[in-house]
């Protein structure tokens, strides 16, 4: 490129004039339509959901150090315990943990003032907290004890009023989702600068896009499950007993209609958070934009057509084949984007900063839920590992190994921009070390328990288990106080961090050519992005980002 | 887009060092693992778990090669491709390679394929009916499986009848009994919530569906073949496990398949004796109610020392004797248990749920019919359970009757210890007609 893009226009001055504050702390309890603020709100109302989810996994695996019932009063009260575990992680953590990043990033990606619909956004949020006391007085009301499945007639004929909560609860959590992702699609598609095209688009924005629509397609089926569920329970319908005329297979198709997308819900804005940082990390561009980009639509679509594997013990035999075939089809795209994630490391310049090691450590560790997926997707091995400690293994290395590691990185990668400050490179590393272990002697072990013939959500075991089982309940502990590091980091670090400036790792995306944090409008005028949102290793980029640096390196960015 | 493949920095030797050792490590790491397979999974039991661990294999050594392929990839480039201390320059604008893209798709579609292919033919293999099922003594029997919180309950309907002419059924409770060879096909039925019937050692798993009681249920079936195990002592036992999340006993949820060496072990020691207890009930009324009171799945809920009852959902049944008799006003100690028993919901003991199924004619629910005898001889075996007794079981068989006319408001008649009384026979004389009889 011989023309250099000036990504500021003629305002850089301007911008230097008035350092820009970090909002009041009392702002991000209040209602407020700013999307910056509303993404940090989500972000620490799910972290603190994922501190509550997590200390209820460090009693799970305090139960599980010995086969006795020990320290749960009783089996039930064992049940409860992992249902609002699942239920607190899934829908109170990693989904509005991905509301959170992508609405501080996405706007700021798209160089957009705000989202489409800045009141539906913060809207959204506020039926978080009303849903989470719903769910949680639930718990100690006369808790829900079927999982977060929910499989009726347990859910319906033999549970207490916990369940029916829990039920209204996860109802509002889907209006919050689906509100939230209309506004996602809106905004990525309308507000975009004219140079920006959906190719020029960074992939972050194209992962939020397919999770999207994934959301606004499947979530409208978990609220008609849902409302099922509470007739049978409150206004005696007989949608899932069979004494009535019902089908409880009905539950499952509806529920899994839903809940198998909603596992590329949780996971696909993770992928979309790794193409930005490898490739910001490795000062290269992402290899096969392109590819990468669609393979998440791929996903997309392709994970509505696999729900029923979580059936094949249920399910009429004839059926279980084609799910298998379209389960297996699923590792095709996931492959590209490994593939391509390794292709952008591939020969680049690695900074070993915290971000890039989680999100290496998600390559490592995913690439073991991928193969332990494709194995579930074999039927016949399938049907032996069913409902076992494998199956807990796999999705804790797609949701943990997968979403949390890439939350971690988008933390540590995002996190100057939120604040302004830099967070502490050494204790990130050391947060990683205990994280990547913690899991990876935590959940790996679960394979072999399950292979051996330990059922999944159970309080009591046969003793042949018990030393895997203290092995996975050691490590968990570890993994658990390994996120009192991160809390540290992050509370040390907003006070006392170096300041961060503008674009502390000189990435090509538009969120970095604003001051940290940005300003209410987020730029001073329509910023213009450069020609490709990666494209690292050119003269036009380097001359790109001096630019930038230049214009904000007075007294921008500092709090 | 411009492609400088060129700018790409060569692979440093410590790289290679490094990867070379790694590759070592994964080709130990694999012979090891093939080593120790069994020990991650339990025996092969069945002909079925054969071909699954088989596939599993398969998997295994696929799954290695892209775990390898894909780690040894990320350790080469976080060694080969860091920034050097000092460098901040990019990394060379490579943005892609539409060949390399499209083998990265290609292969794992055909890997998939593979799998699928292998998988499908494993799975109709396994689950293509059988010919000749449940064979026991020459004819096909059925075997039903209900499935009742927190228990498994095995019934073997027979081809042989009674004096009556009633076809005799065996119950066998928590244990289901084969042979090596036995095409075992299970007709399986819950009571209640979703159950899933797993055998580790078969590699076999089915979910129990409530259905319509009125139109039968919705039975589902699971079929296996028991195989020899090398080493194996037999008779031989391996678990039974509840694998679909049924409530607070789940975890307790167990049973045991019971594998003997052939057929004429499994008449020999499980199918004639039953029969033949079946068709011989013992005289005594204790002895009678310990063999009856087992055909019920009392044990998913009661503890009960003598019997090996651990289940903590309904109240002990340890020392019922001596508590029988002050638990209701007005009731002796045989009265209570025997109301209790026949409709638990008569007298609900403080701290606990209603949820114990009825057994009265009123209340009848599937597989549950108690004949008054069966409840007379059930309550005489809980009579002796404890270090003194309240109960008189002299005068019994018209005391019940009546706290049953009371409490229910019909009629039942027990004729307990009558007829057996004219066919009392020496517990020689038994042993010589089974003897006869076999």
């Amino acid at each position: 490129m011989a023309t250099i893009a000036v990504p500021l226009g003629a305002q850089g001055e301007q911008i230097e004039a008035e350092a820009v504050q970090r909002p009041a702390l009392s702002e991000y309890l209040r209602w407020s339509v700013d999307h910056k603020i509303i993404g940090v709100q989500y972000g620490v109302s799910a972290f603190l959901f994922f501190m509550i989810g997590g200390a209820m996994a460090m009693l799970i695996r305090l139960e599980l150090w010995t086969p006795e019932l020990d320290v749960m009063v009783s089996g039930a009260a064992y049940n409860s315990l992992f249902t609002i575990h699942g239920t607190i992680m899934i829908f109170l953590f990693i989904i509005p943990m991905w509301a959170a990043f992508g609405n501080f990033v996405v706007p700021l990606q798209l160089g957009a003032k705000d989202m489409a619909f800045p009141w539906l956004n913060a809207f959204a949020f506020w039926l978080i907290p009303p849903a989470a006391v719903v769910v949680l007085l639930g718990y100690f009301v006369s808790p829900a004890e079927a999982g977060w499945t929910s499989y009726p007639p347990l859910s319906t004929l033999f549970s207490g009023d916990g369940q029916t909560l829990w039920a209204l609860g996860a109802h509002l959590l889907g209006i919050s989702s689906i509100m939230g992702s209309i506004n996602f699609i809106v905004t990525i598609f309308n507000m975009r600068p004219p140079e920006m095209t959906i190719w020029r688009m960074p992939l972050l924005c194209w992962a939020v896009l397919a999770t999207s629509i994934i959301a606004v397609m499947a979530t409208p089926f978990l609220a008609g499950a849902l409302t099922l569920l509470l007739l049978d329970r409150v206004a005696g319908t007989t949608f899932f007993d069979a004494a009535g005329g019902g089908d409880v297979l009905l539950w499952q198709n509806i529920f899994w209609f839903y809940s198998h997308p909603a596992v590329y819900i949780m996971v696909l804005p993770g992928m979309g958070v790794l193409s930005e940082v490898l490739s910001v990390h490795s000062r290269k561009p992402v290899f096969g934009y392109r590819m990468v980009g669609l393979s998440s639509m791929g996903i997309a679509f392709v994970g509505f057509t696999v729900w029923a594997h979580h059936m094949f013990t249920s399910l009429q035999p004839e059926l279980r084949i084609p799910f298998m075939i379209t389960t297996m089809i699923i590792a095709v795209p996931t492959g590209i984007k490994m593939f391509s994630w390794l292709g952008t490391i591939w020969g680049g310049k690695i900074r070993f900063t915290s971000a890039m090691l989680f999100a290496l450590g998600f390559l490592s560790l995913f690439v073991i839920g991928g193969i332990s997926g494709v194995m579930l997707a074999a039927l016949p091995f399938d049907i032996h590992v069913h409902d076992t400690y494998f199956v807990v293994s796999h999705f804790h290395f797609v949701l943990f190994g997968g979403s949390v590691f890439a939350v971690y990185a988008a933390l540590y990668h995002w996190f100057p921009k939120v604040t302004g400050r830099m967070m502490n490179e050494r204790l990130g590393r050391i947060h990683f070390l205990f994280t990547y272990f913690g899991f990876l002697f935590t959940f790996f072990p679960m394979h072999v328990v399950g292979m051996l013939g330990m059922p999944r959500r159970v309080a009591v075991y046969v003793e042949a288990f018990q030393p895997w089982n203290q092995l996975i309940s050691f490590s968990a502990f570890v993994l658990g106080f390994s996120s009192f590091i991160v809390i540290y980091n992050v509370i040390k670090s907003y006070y006392h961090g170096p300041v961060a400036g503008a674009n502390p790792w000189r990435a090509l995306t538009l969120e970095w050519q604003t001051t940290s944090p940005p300003p209410a409008t987020n730029f001073a005028d329509d910023p213009i992005p450069f020609e490709n949102p990666y494209g690292y290793g050119t003269e036009a980029a380097a001359a790109y980002l001096d630019v930038v640096d230049e214009a904000f390196s007075g007294g921008n960015g500092s709090p | 887009m411009e492609n400088t493949r060129s700018n790409i920095p060569s692979i440093s030797p410590a790289a290679v060092v490094v990867t070379a050792v790694f590759l070592l490590v994964s080709v130990i790491g694999i012979n090891w693992f093939a080593t120790y397979v069994p020990v991650v999974l339990p025996e092969q039991a069945s002909a079925e778990s054969k071909s699954v661990d088989e596939l599993f294999y398969i998997l295994m050594i696929i799954g290695g090669v892209v775990f390898f392929l894909i780690q040894g990839m990320l350790l080469i480039s976080v060694i080969a491709f860091r920034a050097r201390p000092g460098d901040d320059s990019d990394g060379p604008t490579y943005q892609g390679n539409p060949l390399l893209e499209i083998v990265w798709t290609i292969i794992p579609a055909m890997v998939v394929v593979f799998l699928a292919v292998v998988s499908y033919n494993i799975w109709t293999q396994n689950s293509e009916p059988k010919a000749s099922v449940n064979l026991v003594d020459g004819s096909s029997i059925s075997i039903n499986v209900t499935g009742a919180r927190y228990a498994w309950t095995h019934q073997y309907v027979t081809e042989r009848f009674d004096d009556n002419g009633g076809q005799i059924v065996i119950n066998s409770g928590a244990d289901l009994h084969t042979y090596i060879g036995q095409n075992v096909d299970l007709t399986l039925q819950t009571q209640d919530v979703i159950h899933s019937y797993w055998v580790p050692a078969m590699r076999v798993k089915q979910d129990l569906l409530p259905g319509d009681p009125a139109q039968g249920g919705r039975p589902t079936e699971l079929r296996f073949t028991p195989v020899r195990v090398e080493g194996r002592a037999y008779p031989a036992e391996y678990p039974i496990v509840c694998a679909e999340l049924c409530g607070d006993g789940h975890g307790r949820m167990r049973g045991t398949v019971i594998v003997y060496e052939d057929e004429s072990q499994f008449l020999d020691q499980f199918y004639e004796p039953a029969i033949y207890a079946i068709l011989n009930p013992p005289a005594d009324p204790v002895l009678r109610g310990e063999m009856e009171v087992q055909n019920y799945i009392c044990n998913s809920c009661h503890i009960l020392d003598s019997l090996g009852w651990t289940s903590t959902t309904g109240p002990s049944l340890n020392g019922i004797a001596e508590r029988a008799g002050e638990r209701v006003p007005g009731q002796s100690a045989e009265e209570y248990i025997a109301t209790s028993i026949w409709n638990s919901g008569a007298f609900r003991v403080p701290g606990y749920d209603q949820q114990m199924a009825a057994f009265g004619p009123d209340v009848v629910e599937a597989g549950n019919v108690m004949s008054p005898e069966q409840l007379y001889s059930i309550v005489a075996y809980l009579c002796t359970q404890g270090e003194s007794s309240d109960c008189d079981m002299e005068n019994a068989s018209t005391t019940i009757p009546d706290a049953i006319q009371t409490v229910f408001g019909y009629e039942v008649d027990i004729t307990f210890g009558m007829e057996s009384d004219e066919s009392a026979e020496t517990p020689d004389a038994e042993a010589e007609a089974a003897d006869e009889s076999a």
